[in-house]
């Protein structure tokens, strides 16, 4: 009896490590993880994204192995500090990224063939001291969704000012048979994300306003900041009732049941905005006055970075190099419309909207978000701040001056170059 | 008959794999919580600071405002809950023992449970949906105001867990002896009077054992407020309690680098806060209760 389960075991060894010998026989290849916190985007990948790759690169195998979003930081974080973790990590922009290089996360990418392909702007969300750690992969931009048969109806034409931009708004609301706006305050993040930090830049000065900040030669509650904010505040006569409480998911719903007019959103919601067949157009933030220097939003969005505890670095730097190259890019942007490609080679989007998106950049200068560059990275974090205060101001009666002194005086509590003064 | 040494031997195998769940699942993860909060990590690695992140947790002004504004929001949340949903579920529980629903009683006792089976987060849209000013009957923004925001998801909380009290009543007030209370009629007692004279203080234990649960339920709660409000809760923080202060400290966010150590002291805070609250309870209360009831 005995003797037969040993032979049974010992038979089931042997062919188990007959198996595992011929399937290293057979190819040298490497398999790579992707770790991602964009659980939506596993078709994309798997579909499209890494059969291209895996077709010109036989011996290498990407798996796509995305975490909930929400929990995707400290799912790395655990992963990397306990020595596991996969290949290749998706980069967070700045202040989450920068203290990860700052743990010896990463590799440095110094010499990595198509790194060539970005401007220094465009890597900046993910270089440190000079060495960049992260391919870029994707931006997202923002700017106003509008109903493009509703302007017709009511003869609009899109604004280009400041002072247009609120002409269009009160001649929707005089009609009234639409919501100018569709925004609610429910969830703080779309405040700041879509709202301030889109129209704010053409106050600050883009990059001017934001550096000064940076290295602390200008404050919050500076004129520019709080005219910013206050242009911000000034759209509430045009939201619709109830606003408070209504979410993100509320006002694409509103938009696009033809409903509302314009929708201030980021153009990661092309998708759901056109779901419903209307007829939608964009626009960018307007200028401040007539002929006035026009700002856009983009955002550094992701970029992928490798382990330093990988094993496949070799493997990886090739799955990069490919990744900062024409093809990614052009697949990636095109089935993830949306996002856009932050290289310097051109790329052709196929989704009309996304193009109309890309071609607001034409003329505008750049920014990324306010707050995420260095600004979040103690406590209080501006950009939780932000969400909070301007929350606070769109569902009550407090001022633009004193939400710009309360974020001014969280961010002068530990940020040394604001504090210093 | 078994010998005293194979009982004990069978004793041992009977609760060992229970045991060993309860320890590799409950007690470990809790212990290691509880080193990981003696920690820190940062760019020079990982590294032994002692009870640094308490003393960082109570003393940083900002991290600390949150803390005790959670806090305090949780208190609200519990004392709604009691206020509400106990009071409720004892009437319910009452009306379906007192006789007067003989054949329907099975169905209202389902009726009413069943919003306990249902997913938060189908309870969350749900209601989202009926108080929402666009879509739905309220049209004040009741999640938008600090003041009604955490009153509004408390009574979501009491409409979805009414049933858990009022079953636990129930069955404590069909087990009060018949005898009892027919001896309590024919000495002519109303039936209020039968109530509150007979029937409460003999299930008194139980009252006391829900409103301790209710305790432990609501200073867990974290699912009804995220499916809401998310993790970081507005407006201003006004719908924030411990589950959320931890879940944000812990995982971060897309801005927010993830602080797996002080997630680890606020859930040790959290964990310690429920333990003394529960220990002073059964040692205060829950003895002199069953003191009264035998």
């Amino acid at each position: 009896m005995q003797s037969k389960q040993w032979a049974a075991t010992a038979g089931a060894m042997l062919g188990v490590s007959l198996i595992a010998m011929s399937g290293a026989a057979v190819a040298q290849s490497v398999t790579l993880t992707l770790g991602s916190w964009r659980t939506e985007d596993l078709a994309v990948w798997q579909d499209k994204v890494l059969p291209a790759f895996e077709a010109a690169h036989p011996d290498i195998n990407v798996e796509f192995a995305p975490v909930n979003t929400n929990e995707y930081n400290a799912a790395m974080q655990s992963q990397i500090e306990g020595g596991a973790g996969p290949d290749l990590i998706t980069c967070r922009p700045f202040d989450v990224n920068n203290e990860w290089i700052g743990r010896g996360y990463f590799t440095k990418l110094d010499g990595l063939a198509g790194l060539e392909n970005f401007d220094a702007t465009a890597k900046a969300a993910w270089t440190v001291d000079g060495a960049t750690y992260c391919v870029p992969v994707a931006a997202v931009l923002a700017g106003f969704y509008y109903n493009v048969d509703i302007f017709k109806e009511l003869g609009l034409s899109v604004p280009t000012t400041a002072a247009e931009f609120t002409a269009v708004l009160q001649a929707i609301k005089d009609n009234g048979k639409y919501t100018p706006l569709a925004v609610g305050s429910a969830e703080s993040w779309q405040l700041a994300y879509n709202g301030l930090y889109s129209i704010g830049p053409a106050y600050w000065k883009g990059e001017e306003g934001r550096l000064g900040l940076i290295d602390g030669t200008k404050k919050l509650t500076d004129a520019d900041f709080v005219s910013a904010i206050a242009a911000f505040q000034a759209w509430k006569p045009f939201l619709p009732n109830g606003q408070e409480a209504l979410s993100y998911s509320d006002m694409t719903q509103l938009f696009t049941l033809g409903k509302a007019a314009i929708l201030p959103d980021g153009s990661w919601n092309i998708n759901q905005v056109t779901s419903t067949g209307l007829n939608v157009g964009v626009f960018g933030p307007p200028a401040v006055e007539a002929g006035g220097q026009r700002y856009l939003q983009e955002m550094p969005d992701m970029a992928i970075g490798i382990n330093a505890a990988s094993k496949n670095q070799d493997a990886a730097k090739t799955f990069l190099s490919w990744v900062s190259g024409p093809e990614f890019q052009q697949i990636y942007v095109n089935t993830a419309p949306g996002f856009f490609a932050m290289s310097n080679q051109p790329v052709k989007y196929d989704n009309a909207l996304a193009q109309a998106f890309a071609d607001l950049k034409t003329g505008a200068l750049l920014t990324p978000r306010l707050a995420l560059d260095r600004l979040s990275a103690g406590t209080p974090p501006l950009d939780d701040e932000t969400w909070r205060l301007l929350q606070v101001m769109m569902t009550s009666d407090t001022t633009p001056d004193a939400v710009a002194a309360e974020l001014q005086a969280g961010l002068s509590s530990w940020y040394s170059p604001q504090s210093a003064q | 008959m078994i010998r005293p040494a194979t009982a004990r031997r069978s004793l041992l195998i009977f609760v060992l794999p229970a045991l060993a769940i309860y320890l590799g699942f409950a007690v470990l993860p809790l212990l290691i919580s509880i080193f990981m909060s003696l920690f820190d990590t940062g760019k020079s690695g990982t590294g032994f600071i002692g009870l640094g992140n308490y003393i960082y947790l109570f003393t940083q002004p900002v991290v600390s405002a949150r803390f005790w504004n959670a806090l305090f929001n949780n208190f609200k949340y519990f004392a709604i809950h009691v206020a509400v949903e106990i009071p409720i579920g004892l009437l319910l529980a009452a009306l379906l023992t007192g006789g007067t629903l003989s054949r329907s009683e099975g169905i209202y006792r389902t009726l009413l449970f069943i919003p306990a089976t249902l997913s938060v987060v189908i309870v969350g849209f749900i209601w989202r949906l009926i108080i929402n000013p666009l879509w739905g009957l309220v049209g004040f923004p009741l999640l938008g105001n600090q003041l009604t925001a955490l009153p509004t998801i408390s009574l979501m909380g009491v409409w979805q867990y009414v049933g858990i009290p009022m079953v636990f009543l129930y069955s404590a007030l069909i087990a009060v002896p018949n005898d009892v209370i027919e001896a309590a009629r024919i000495d002519g007692a109303s039936p209020w009077r039968i109530f509150w004279g007979i029937k409460f203080p003999l299930i008194l234990p139980q009252f006391g054992l829900i409103v301790i649960l209710t305790f432990i339920w609501t200073f867990n709660g974290f699912d009804l407020v995220f499916a809401l409000n998310g993790s970081a809760p507005g407006p201003n923080y006004s719908t924030d309690i411990l589950g959320t202060f931890f879940y944000r400290t812990f995982f971060g966010s897309s801005g927010q680098v993830a602080d797996l150590d002080l997630g680890a002291t606020v859930a040790t805070v959290i964990f310690t806060l429920m333990l003394c609250v529960t220990a002073a309870y059964f040692w205060l209360v829950q003895r002199r209760l069953k003191a009264h009831s035998a």
